[in-house]
């Protein structure tokens, strides 16, 4: 290998590898601070960091921040990716330095994954970070030592209080590769066990040598109190439903107000656009498809963001894998894995970055059917829906053993799409077939205080992957979707223009209700409303008319369409006036025979159909890439479609 | 008297003789759980299942299912 050759130029990649829990994204933050992004790898979605940091006055190095791993012995897709990039020998766009992050408190295990570096002869540096741990614990290690037992440079660190930094720079700046004893014999001859095996033994005797042996521990002392309560099997449950309530009512309550000004943020944007462009296509493109579509998602950024933060939280303070502990023997039962609860808790907000979190599942079968049912989790985007019908359908008084009504119905269709994902996961659970055994092995980290720059960095960049990610499709979508509405077949849209004629000419006329009348006269005769002709027999028995039939079309894009499509269809100019629209939706009437669209078999039926359908995008889209090919995320729409169809079937048939 | 950990009850202190499973082994080994090593049965979930324990201070949540294939003899 040239890497042998190595020396620091101008130029210069550091790779930061290690155990989960090392402080490995503690010392990427703490080196690259805002110098920051995120790409990705190719044919993976697994996020990327990459930064940059200056090593002194020749060298700016560019650092990535590889996903935590035990081994390169990989198990989950996680540590798959850390595999695959160190073992591409093609990679010599830069020389590179390999930093092993170890927990210095930890030692003995975090030392596997430098020793497995040094034998594939790559140039390698160790960190010890969390010395202070070390510390607390009143034990010390012998750097000089483990440096010469390991034939690597050894930098002692406290990345959370940047202590050891300019050590460390100085080390890569002086860093000359030499190629180190091999650590343990015939390495390549040997299989993964006796491989594994072997390296600890030597392990174990460079522990004796250069770790001071202590009495008990005293961080562990603090997290087994602490676990007494949270892993607790009644108090435990308790505080973990409790902490989920909280969640979920600081998500909607404080989520509220940015909400409102990002709505009003658009609306104002869209006008100012809107008037200051030409008049024409390019205006109404902009405008009515582009601006509209993304105002759309982005309205979800603060409640998304939100929950991100939560779960940063959870996870950072060590609290998110007693969680797993608690719930594993139930999923267990359902096809699923203690792991499966954070993409399913993720699903609440989106279920995009909720089926990526989905990689650290080492079982690939546990894995597929977290992903498979994850978006029947209710997300953000169905809370729009939802809250417009509730309020169609169900009077704002009327209370059920004196609780509100429309928030018991809301709970409802959060508690069905649980049930709904539980369910399916019980049926895979059986119907796909694996040789592979499940294992559940697991490291509970001690506990922590959350480390408030990593959480913050962490809401960042998955905010704006997920932006992006779902932001791409929802462009391209709404261009289609804004062509098919604004042009039909034949000469029929130029019809409604000559039909309103003599109206528009009438100075006494209000212009805005005429205007608002072509509107939806061309919507009725453009291909978006051929469409909805076209289904309307197969979607009739579900007690929905064909405006409702090209509201389900076009909010296939993304959920929330519903509610702009719904503004669009019943000729309301105003799409944030939820009022508007809901008083002409409850008097639409059936064209044939006259009745009420918007009945309560109606409404329930529809919000049903909400519920289960993948009617995302964004979602199908991450499922091709998780899961490598089209072939699950084609199974899954057509699952849940027909989900969808027929509970919604039965529940029309029941109310009317 | 070498037995599975299942057996063992919390509390109980045991010394990891053999692993009945080789993806099992590299998995325990990369967290620090190694042959001759003493573990500490720090707590069940009810039924037994899962395990935690602990090893130096490391602590590691297993399925009862690992555990069957992990053989322990009660540490002096």
């Amino acid at each position: 290998m040239e890497k042998k050759a190595f020396k620091v130029e101008d130029k210069l990649r550091l790779v930061l590898v290690g155990n989960p829990n090392s402080g490995k994204s503690t010392l990427f933050n703490s080196l690259t601070g805002l110098n920051q992004r995120i790409g990705n790898f190719p044919g993976v979605t697994v996020e990327k960091k990459i930064g940059s940091v200056r090593i002194n006055d020749k060298v700016v190095a560019e650092v990535i921040d590889l996903p935590g791993t035990y081994s390169l012995s990989p198990r989950s897709e996680d540590e798959r990716v850390t595999f695959d990039y160190l073992n591409d020998s093609k990679r010599t766009d830069l020389p590179e330095l390999i930093v092993v992050v170890a927990d210095a408190s930890n030692l003995k295990r975090n030392l596997l994954l430098a020793t497995q570096l040094i034998d594939s002869e790559q140039p390698t540096i160790l960190v010890l970070n969390m010395m202070d741990v070390v510390e607390r614990n009143k034990q010390s290690i012998d750097i000089d030592t483990l440096q010469k037992r390991l034939g690597i440079p050894v930098v002692p660190m406290n990345a959370r209080l940047g202590k050891g930094t300019k050590e460390l720079k100085s080390v890569i700046g002086n860093y000359q590769y030499k190629k180190a004893n091999k650590f343990i014999e015939d390495h390549e001859s040997k299989d993964a066990l006796e491989n594994t095996i072997s390296r600890f033994e030597k392990i174990k005797g460079i522990i004796a040598e250069t770790l001071t042996k202590s009495g008990e521990s005293r961080t562990a002392t603090i997290t087994r109190k602490i676990d007494s309560v949270f892993t607790h099997p009644i108090w435990g449950f308790s505080i973990f439903l409790f902490i989920l309530f909280l969640i979920f009512q600081a998500i909607f309550s404080w989520s509220s107000y940015p909400m409102e000004w990002i709505e009003g943020g658009f609306l104002v944007f869209g006008n100012w656009l809107s008037e200051t462009l030409p008049q024409g296509v390019l205006n109404d493109l902009l405008v009515d498809g582009v601006l509209a579509g993304l105002g759309g998602i982005i309205i979800f950024i603060p409640q998304i963001a939100m929950l991100f933060m939560f779960i940063a939280i959870l996870e950072d303070t060590g609290y998110l894998s007693r969680v797993s502990f608690l719930t594993d023997a139930l999923l267990k039962r359902f096809g699923l894995n203690g792991r499966s609860i954070i993409p399913l808790l993720g699903g609440a907000a989106c279920a995009v970055p909720a089926i990526m979190s989905a990689r650290t599942i080492a079982n690939k079968k546990e894995r597929l059917i977290t992903i498979f049912v994850t978006p029947l989790i209710s997300c953000s985007a169905r809370i729009p829906v939802y809250t417009l019908l509730i309020a169609l359908v169900i009077p704002a008084d009327k209370q059920f053993l004196s609780f509100n009504l429309q928030g018991i119905v809301m709970m409802g269709l959060y508690l069905l799409g649980f049930a709904a994902a539980m369910a399916t996961a019980f049926i895979m659970k059986y119907v796909v077939k694996t040789e592979e055994r499940s294992h559940f092995v697991m490291e509970l980290p001690i506990y922590r205080t959350p480390r408030w720059t990593n959480i913050g960095m962490t809401i960042l960049n998955k905010t704006k992957l997920f932006l992006f990610e779902a932001g791409k499709i929802i462009i391209a979508v709404s261009i289609v979707l804004w062509v098919l509405s604004s042009y039909g077949p034949g000469d029929k849209m130029a019809t409604v223009d000559v039909k309103y004629k003599t109206e528009l000419a009438d100075s006494n006329a209000d212009l805005t209700a005429v205007n608002e009348k072509i509107a939806t006269d061309k919507l009725e005769v453009s291909y978006a409303g051929h469409i909805g002709k076209f289904i309307e027999p197969a979607i009739r028995p579900l007690g929905f008319d064909w405006k409702i039939g090209i509201a389900i079309i076009t909010s296939f894009a993304a959920r929330e369409v519903f509610v702009g499509t719904m503004a669009t269809l019943y000729t309301v100019g105003d799409e944030e006036n939820t009022e508007g629209i809901k008083a002409k939706m409850q008097r639409a009437t059936f064209s044939n025979t006259g009745e009420k669209v918007y009945t309560r078999a109606t409404g329930y039926s529809l919000l049903i159909f909400y519920a289960f359908a993948l009617q995302c995008m964004a979602t199908v889209a991450i499922v091709v890439k998780e899961t490598g090919g089209w072939k699950w995320p084609i199974i899954q729409l057509v699952y849940m479609g027909a989900l969808a169809y027929f509970s919604s079937l039965l529940i029309y048939q029941i109310f009317s | 008297m070498k037995s599975s950990l299942a057996d063992y009850k919390v509390g109980d202190k045991v010394i990891l003789k053999d692993v009945l499973d080789a993806q099992l082994t590299i998995q325990l080994y990369s967290m620090g759980c190694v042959l001759g090593e003493e573990l500490l049965i720090e707590r069940k979930a009810p039924f037994g299942d899962p395990i935690i324990i602990s090893v130096e201070d490391s602590f590691i949540s297993l399925r009862k299912d690992d555990a069957r294939k992990m053989q322990v003899e009660l540490s002096e």
